[in-house]
């Protein structure tokens, strides 16, 4: 199949936002995924209900490096004396909040970009594509350290990082679609009509894209996740918030790698690998919802697995000639000799 | 008959699907002689490719499966032979032609070297010796300069000449037979009439046997012998191709033939088959034509017809077969 | 006509370059008007006066006494020079010098796992493209599920942890001894190696998942092509089939990825040379941002972008030599 055609589907108006929800929890693969991404906002939202200690309050500091126990889940920082199960809960706080958000903002320039850049084209589009050439070839993780230590540690800089360099995957793909769109028969009935370009552009070919937008979203607030991690990790965030990155920095720096505090570790790792696995799985889910055709070829081999020989036969069987009684209109009995039994 | 090309009896090929089965090919017959131009004809979607495809062997199990009577070429018996057996027999005793061949050719490889590939792989030939005869099989087909040619990439070239590479691919070791996959579909009208005279003379000229698989009438009054009319798997009629196109038996067949427009005086309406073809998933039930047919009666809609062979030949799959005056 | 489009190319790569040394060049006077105050902070102790005459000794000894535009000029010129400027260590190194002790160091570390990670990738993926939908390829769709979601930073430690502190296979913390140490005799290789194994190890596990599915996607859609149709028509040999048609086509997709890896060779492995205390770019770098040592950041990430620019041009030209479709003004 073409690439153009599987833009083409991608394209294709199936239904609202809540229909595309319900399509996922219909999925067995999209409904485990929804419900992570679900526990984990609620984990985010009720962080203070849900943890034990406040991981911020000096106050409710216990013990150094107490291993894990019923007080403590998953024992105390060797540093600090913090509950790490309590900034486990918190820690989800900064990473849904950073990668949502970052997301959306993407969405919103990347799609914008692309649009223009599909559907002007010319001068635009050529601008546009040259801007993103050069963001490319500058590393941004030296950017951002760099920046931070201009502008402040703070996650507002790696926010608009982030959002500054990563809008160019996004506006790529969608620029492709566009300038498929841009040739169907709707725009150019539009067009004709004299509809204004910006009126075009926002009714007919942004709504083509949706899908894609969705999709690449989920996508990208997957991998956001991952590398506020890392940023975290080399202490660039907001040096007061609790960050999964920041307590892998924290843990190792502890001594929790010497002291065989191993669960210090795992804990924040654990929680990147669920944040993220549970985004990506939404968005590989939506991309075989959206893209029928991409559909998992494990499908046809466990079809194959199971299909029964004799099921196999009976429909083969099926397709042989009847032994009828009585020849065709105009024949002859004696003439017609018949296909096979 | 002793010079009998290719002989299929009782294809079946089902492509099992997520819902059901898919019912690509249910049973037919073929068969071709030596020198003989065999169309098969049809809808897309009737099952003509897959049935090519099964021919070469090239179906793989899964997706398809696929059950067969008898296959033999020229005799040599097809369907005990293992994967690496048809090795030899692909490219040298049978070849196809495919539809696309921009697509069907290798993007990153001249078209010399994809021609050399056959000699060297079934004849055995060097590299020198090979080119020699790629840069022959190209003159033959009437690719001008073939020496500097050989050494272009597909995309160098004009459709018209990358067709005209693909039926030197498939005469280059002067098969048996020869498989056309809809040879002139992707081409413009005037590009069309050229090769399909390559392909006639090339078939003509070597005594070639071919089975040529197409939708379009035209290319089949052009070519062909004998017709076999295919519908939604199954061979509806058989006849030679003068038969087929003066008195026709099956109503598919007549409106086939209708559904031509035609150059005349009179300005007619276009004739159209109504409806669609069955999905190859939910078949009607008995005749599989009966809810496009103008003559169904009780018997169409709930027995399948079978195929009935009349005077030499002729074979025709219908509860009420046309009686047609010979038309000029 | 394939040479315009090379020294197309090649003109594109130098504006694109020159872009991005103006971005350099401005990035660290954001936010300050007087470049001086940000090579020398105002420090506590120090009275008005003071301040003022260090900062003008600052300004004269890195220029900034002249306008903003002469400082451009003087700033390419240097750059025409390969001069990258220098540094605010002790000692005042040039920071290509201080780039060439420590390049071939996250070379050795990104090289090799780049060569790791290409050929089991390529061998993965097309088993896995070959065992296609069985559930040698469905594990692999899943691995590369699961080590997207888990940073090479995580495993890095967790292999710091279990195989270094643990096991005590290899040293956790690269020894720092180790780039003094160096004298190219085989023991001092075979220690850099000890030392290298942990950090390769953990960017090698992603990168071999990765290519690995790259493959895999890269050969099952050339697979799914028509010309391979016909090269099995043609009765050519199932090795010919995979060889000579199948990679030969899937290669093109494949190489634009590799491309883009080795762009991302050296300033990738910041965080985890950063984990093993590894002396190489990476290291530098957040040693160079813990100092305020502005010359030798903006050297490192001018140094960093040509080298992406370099890489990606030398992708695309190698492309064209592969692809011979790829004509003029073809955008991929």
């Amino acid at each position: 199949m073409s690439s153009r055609n599987v833009l083409l589907q991608v394209a294709r108006r199936g239904g609202s936002f809540l229909s595309l929800i319900k399509k996922l929890w219909q999925h067995p693969k999209g409904r485990v995924g929804l419900i992570l991404v679900g526990l984990l906002v609620v984990v985010a939202v009720l962080a203070p209900v849900l943890a034990p200690y406040d991981p911020y309050d000096v106050t409710q500091r216990a013990e150094k490096g107490l291993r894990p126990s019923l007080e403590h889940p998953l024992g105390t920082t060797i540093t600090t004396g913090q509950d790490i199960f309590s900034m486990l809960i918190y820690g989800t706080r900064v990473s849904l909040l950073i990668g949502i958000t970052t997301g959306v903002a993407i969405a919103f320039l990347g799609a914008l970009m692309g649009v223009m850049a599909g559907y002007i084209g010319g001068f635009v589009d050529n601008l546009i594509m040259r801007i993103v050439d050069v963001l490319l070839v500058i590393p941004t993780l030296p950017l951002i350290i760099v920046l931070t230590g201009l502008l402040g540690r703070s996650y507002f800089v790696i926010v608009l990082v982030f959002v500054l360099f990563g809008w160019t995957g996004l506006a790529r793909v969608i620029r492709s679609l566009v300038l498929v769109l841009k040739n169907s028969n709707y725009v150019k009935a539009a067009e004709l009509a004299g509809a204004s370009r910006w009126y075009i552009m926002m009714k007919h070919i942004l709504p083509g894209t949706s899908h894609l937008i969705i999709m690449n979203t989920t996508l990208t607030c997957a991998g956001i996740m991952v590398a506020e991690a890392g940023l975290s990790f080399l202490g660039l965030g907001d040096p007061t918030a609790i960050s999964w990155g920041k307590m892998l920095a924290e843990a190792q720096g502890g001594g929790a790698l010497l002291f065989g505090a191993w669960w210090w570790i795992l804990a924040p790792g654990a929680g990147i690998f669920l944040a993220v696995f549970s985004f990506m799985r939404i968005g590989i889910v939506m991309e075989e919802i959206f893209n029928p055709r991409m559909k998992a070829s494990s499908s046809i081999y466990k079809l194959f697995k199971h299909l029964n020989n004799d099921y196999l036969d009976e429909v083969f069987r099926s397709m042989d000639d009847e032994e009828s009684a009585d020849p065709p209109d105009g024949l002859h009995p004696a003439m017609s000799e018949g296909g096979h039994d | 008959m002793t010079d009998t090309v290719l002989e299929v009896r009782n294809l079946k090929v089902a492509f099992p699907a997520p819902g059901g089965v898919i019912r690509a090919v249910e049973g037919i017959d073929l068969t071709t002689s030596k020198g003989e131009c065999v169309a098969l004809v049809g809808e897309s979607g009737c099952g003509k490719s897959v049935t090519a495809l099964s021919i070469m062997k090239l179906l793989r199990t899964p997706p398809s499966v696929s059950r067969i009577d008898k296959l033999q070429l020229d005799g040599r018996d097809l369907t005990g032979l293992t994967e690496r057996d048809m090795e030899h027999v692909r490219g040298k005793d049978m070849a196809m032609i495919f539809q696309d061949a921009m697509t069907a050719l290798n993007p990153v490889m001249t078209v010399g070297k994809q021609i050399d590939e056959v000699y060297r792989r079934h004849v055995k030939l060097g590299r020198k010796e090979a080119r020699k005869r790629s840069v022959r099989a190209l003159e033959l087909v009437g690719v001008p300069e073939a020496r500097s040619r050989a050494d272009s990439y597909p995309h160098e070239l004009s459709g018209g000449m990358r067709q005209r590479v693909l039926i030197a691919l498939a005469f280059a070791c002067m098969p048996k037979l020869i498989i056309a996959d809809e040879p002139t579909t992707s081409l413009d009208v005037t590009i069309q009439a050229q090769v399909l005279d390559v392909l006639r003379s090339m078939q003509k000229d070597h005594d070639v046997s071919a089975l040529l698989i197409t939708h379009d009438l035209s290319v089949v009054a052009n070519m062909a012998d004998t017709v076999y009319v295919m519908y939604s798997g199954k061979i509806v009629e058989r006849a030679a191709a003068l038969e087929l196109f003066t008195a026709p038996r099956h109503p598919y067949t007549q409106g086939l033939l209708a559904s031509v427009p035609k150059l005349s005086d009179d300005k007619q309406a276009f004739v159209q088959i109504p409806d669609t073809v069955p999905h190859p998933m939910h078949k009607p039930e008995g005749c599989y034509f009966h809810p496009r047919c103008s003559h169904t009666t009780d018997r169409c809609r709930q027995h399948m017809p079978r195929l009935e062979t009349l005077e030499k030949d002729r074979q025709i799959r219908c509860w009420h077969p046309l009686h047609q005056e010979r038309a000029t | 006509m394939k040479k315009s489009y090379v020294i197309k190319r090649i003109l594109y790569a130098v504006f694109i370059f020159f872009v991005v040394l103006t971005l350099n060049f401005f990035i660290p006077r954001i936010g300050v008007s007087d470049p001086a105050e940000r090579y020398y902070p105002p420090q506590g102790a120090m009275s008005e006066i003071e301040y003022e005459i260090i900062k003008q000794y600052t300004r004269e000894q890195y220029g900034f006494d002249v306008s903003t535009f002469q400082q451009y000029i003087r700033y390419l010129q240097d750059l025409a020079h390969f001069d990258l400027g220098t540094s605010l260590q002790a000692g005042s190194p040039k920071v290509t010098e201080l780039i060439g002790q420590r390049l071939p160091w996250t070379l050795v570390l990104s090289v090799t796992t780049l060569l790791i990670s290409l050929s089991i990738g390529l061998l993965f993926g097309t088993f896995a493209a070959w065992k296609r939908g069985r559930w040698q390829d469905t594990m692999l769709l899943n691995a590369s599920t699961i080590s997207v979601a888990l940073p090479a930073f995580f495993i890095a430690l967790m292999l710091s942890f279990y195989l270094g502190f643990e096991l005590e296979l290899f040293p956790a913390y690269t020894n720092p001894n180790m780039v003094g140490q160096f004298d190219w005799s085989w023991e001092a290789i075979q220690v850099v190696f000890n030392n290298a194994a942990l950090p390769i190890m953990s960017m090698a596990l992603g990168g071999i998942v990765g290519y690995s599915q790259t493959t895999r996607n890269s050969v099952i859609a050339v697979t799914n092509e028509d010309f391979v149709i016909t090269a099995r028509a043609k009765g050519l040999s199932h090795t010919t089939v995979l060889y000579k048609h199948v990679l030969r086509n899937a290669m093109l997709p494949l190489s634009t990825s590799i491309g883009m890896s080795i762009s991302g060779l050296i300033g990738g492995a910041i965080i985890i040379e950063r984990v093993f205390n590894w002396q190489g770019m990476g290291t530098l770098f957040l040693e160079a941002n813990s100092t305020s040592d502005y010359p030798l950041m903006m050297g490192i990430m001018l140094f960093l972008s040509a080298f992406a620019i370099l890489a990606n041009l030398v992708t695309e030209l190698f492309y064209v030599i592969l692809d011979p479709r790829v004509t003029v003004g073809d955008r991929r």
